[in-house]
């Protein structure tokens, strides 16, 4: 049976008309992108949770007050008011933010991950921490695509549309990031795990 | 005939932006093509890898979301 993916608009209606399942389908379709919108505005992962949430709320409130224009498209609205909640948090916290995304670069300077406090596996938590420093030492254009693909879940098109090239500029700048990472894991000798890597 | 294929078709291919003709001749090639399987697999391993390190929120917050909406009548209601 095929599958009928419904896009943003179709989703953001049924939402409008009652459906809760409607919205779910919203949020994880781009939880992760907002989320690291956030997040690397403001490089606390807590923060950046706490202002996903808001960001939602706002939404909800405004879908639910039937305030929503629906002319506009779901992704750049939400991700406007990520973006002002991440501002508004510098502007209380009185600081102000070094990295910008998307409209304002300069870009992805000084990325800090999430630590995972609850990281029991030493081993694991190594190599955690190795591949985290491997992206940041990344130049910055293959960071920049490796980041929009990897974890904000863009696709090359929008990453291309995005930062001014063209699709295969943006493949291949993955594709260097991928081979940098790998010439580096492969000079520190990394011990991959055997079962992650079968065969 | 075989198609040929460029890394940057298996990282479009890994990343599930192939369409599904492409899809179907990347993983006809792949049987045949032993420098084609070893680039796969290394992006494949790549993105394992980067996996590993978490951008994404917790459970509990996107929780938190969908409660606050399907609660949002029961509040403006009371």
């Amino acid at each position: 049976m095929n599958k009928i993916k419904l896009d943003d608009s179709q989703l953001v209606s049924q939402y409008i008309k009652g459906s809760e399942l409607a919205f779910e389908k919203l949020v994880n379709r781009h939880k992760n992108k907002i989320f690291t919108k956030i997040y690397l505005i403001v490089k606390d992962r807590y923060v950046a949770e706490d202002l996903l949430q808001e960001t939602f709320i706002k939404a909800v409130n405004t879908i639910k007050a039937g305030k929503y224009n629906e002319e506009g498209k779901f992704l750049p609205w939400i991700m406007r008011i990520a973006n002002n909640m991440a501002i508004d948090h510098f502007r209380k916290e009185k600081r102000y933010p070094t990295i910008v995304m998307e409209d304002g670069s300069p870009l992805l300077n000084n990325i800090k991950f999430a630590e995972e406090p609850f990281e029991t596996d030493q081993e694991r938590k190594e190599t955690h921490k190795l591949i985290r420093k491997l992206v940041k030492e990344l130049p910055e254009s293959q960071k920049q695509v490796l980041i929009m693909r990897h974890y904000m879940k863009m696709s090359f098109q929008e990453i291309a549309d995005a930062t001014g090239v063209s699709i295969n500029t943006a493949l291949g700048r993955m594709r260097y990031a991928l081979i940098n990472m790998k010439k580096k894991m492969d000079k520190l000798n990394v011990a991959y795990d055997k079962n992650l890597y079968p065969g | 005939m075989i198609k040929t294929f460029t890394p940057d078709d298996v990282i479009k291919y890994v990343y599930k932006e192939c369409d599904q003709e492409e899809q179907r001749e990347i993983e006809e090639a792949l049987l045949c093509d032993e420098k084609l399987k070893e680039t796969y697999q290394y992006v494949v391993n790549m993105k394992d890898d980067l996996d590993k390190i978490d951008v994404q929120p917790s459970n509990k917050a996107i929780t938190n979301i969908l409660n606050y909406s399907k609660n949002y009548n029961l509040k403006k209601g009371s």
